[in-house]
């Protein structure tokens, strides 16, 4: 079958005029539906992650230990993160130049980035010595810390997401 | 589907929420969030903050019921940890969506995607009430080893699965044409 989309200059163009890419875009109903699961994916994430840090910051759940209020959601966060993820980059494929050019889109990225190095030294610095202060009601700084820049990062991440949606035909 | 969802968006425009749309359109409120670059997009972000909230502690008091996750807490513990969450989200969730609808009250009130949305919120909550009062009662009765029964259980899943037919229903508010 002939194609109509004008041969691909940069990588990005290559995933956005690839099969998958304009399957996705072509669709009536695969992008809206891929963005449906999109967003139940990352609101579990959101709202998961924002269960254990308010148990971090001591403002809600003091009578779990943090390592019990750890196993009972990051499953979950986890699940939905792979969810939002693969979810994710089905959209991209379907626009992938045009997210490319968005500040909000790149944006977004650098805030995740931000917000898994924030979690990754959380887990292994500041979570090493969880022992001593597991069921205490007062969190070290370090914790303390991580809570709120995670907090912080993910709301970045969420207003970036939305944004891209606002603004995608004002860069491209 | 599709065809239903235009033919109630059709009715919906024979209605009086059509002038009621054309002036919430005329209000300086709505003028505000419009002509503000910013004022929708906030208000989907507090929006989405709000089910963020509301839903992660419904299937956390989910899990627990099925015995999933939280078992150091009893039920009524769990229950009293996220059932505020639950509700002031719910109300966070209801003033944000105020904010959307205000700003864009054509593209909302005259879609049928957005008035069963309202319906299965509804539903949602009637549920929920209904559910949370009996399983209060049975785990106060039943002390901390309670162990909630096969209906109790399924209806807590219930109760997940309308908040994401909720949130699919407001992503395709988008897609419905007006």
């Amino acid at each position: 079958m002939a194609s109509y989309y004008p041969e691909p200059t940069n990588i990005w163009e290559s995933i956005e005029y690839s099969s998958l890419g304009t399957s996705i875009a072509e669709s009536l109903w695969a992008f809206p539906t891929l963005e449906t699961i999109h967003v139940i994916a990352l609101v579990t994430v959101f709202g998961t992650i924002l269960v254990m840090d308010l148990r971090l910051l001591g403002l809600a759940g003091n009578k779990w230990t943090v390592l019990q209020m750890s196993k009972d959601t990051l499953p979950w966060t986890w699940a939905g993160f792979v969810l939002a993820a693969i979810t994710g980059t089905l959209l991209f494929t379907s626009k992938a130049s045009t997210y490319m050019v968005n500040p909000y889109f790149l944006w977004k990225m650098g805030l995740l980035a931000l917000a898994g190095l924030n979690m990754a030294y959380f887990h292994f610095v500041t979570y090493k010595t969880v022992t001593e202060w597991d069921s205490s009601p007062v969190m070290p700084g370090g914790a303390k810390f991580a809570a709120t820049a995670s907090l912080v990062l993910w709301l970045g991440v969420v207003f970036c997401g939305r944004a891209i949606g606002f603004t995608l035909g004002i860069y491209y | 589907m599709g065809d239903f969802f235009f033919g109630l968006t059709e009715w919906l425009r024979t209605t009086f929420l059509l002038d009621w749309a054309f002036w919430i359109e005329t209000t300086g409120f709505n003028k505000l969030l419009v002509t503000n670059f910013w004022g929708v997009p906030i208000a989907q972000v507090l929006h989405i903050i709000g089910i963020g909230a509301a839903f992660a502690a419904t299937l956390m008091l989910t899990l627990r019921i099925n015995n999933m996750a939280g078992m150091s807490r009893s039920v009524p513990e769990v229950s009293a940890r996220y059932m505020p969450w639950i509700w002031w989200g719910l109300l966070w969730i209801v003033g944000s969506g105020m904010l959307m609808l205000w700003a864009e009250p054509v593209r909302n009130m005259i879609n049928g995607v957005f008035w069963v949305k309202m319906i299965l919120l509804v539903v949602t909550v009637l549920i929920t009430l209904a559910f949370q009062k009996s399983v209060q009662s049975a785990a106060t009765v039943g002390g901390a080893g309670w162990n909630a029964g096969g209906g109790t259980k399924a209806t807590a899943w219930l109760i997940v699965i309308l908040w994401c037919l909720i949130m699919a229903h407001g992503r395709w508010i988008a897609y419905a044409p007006v």
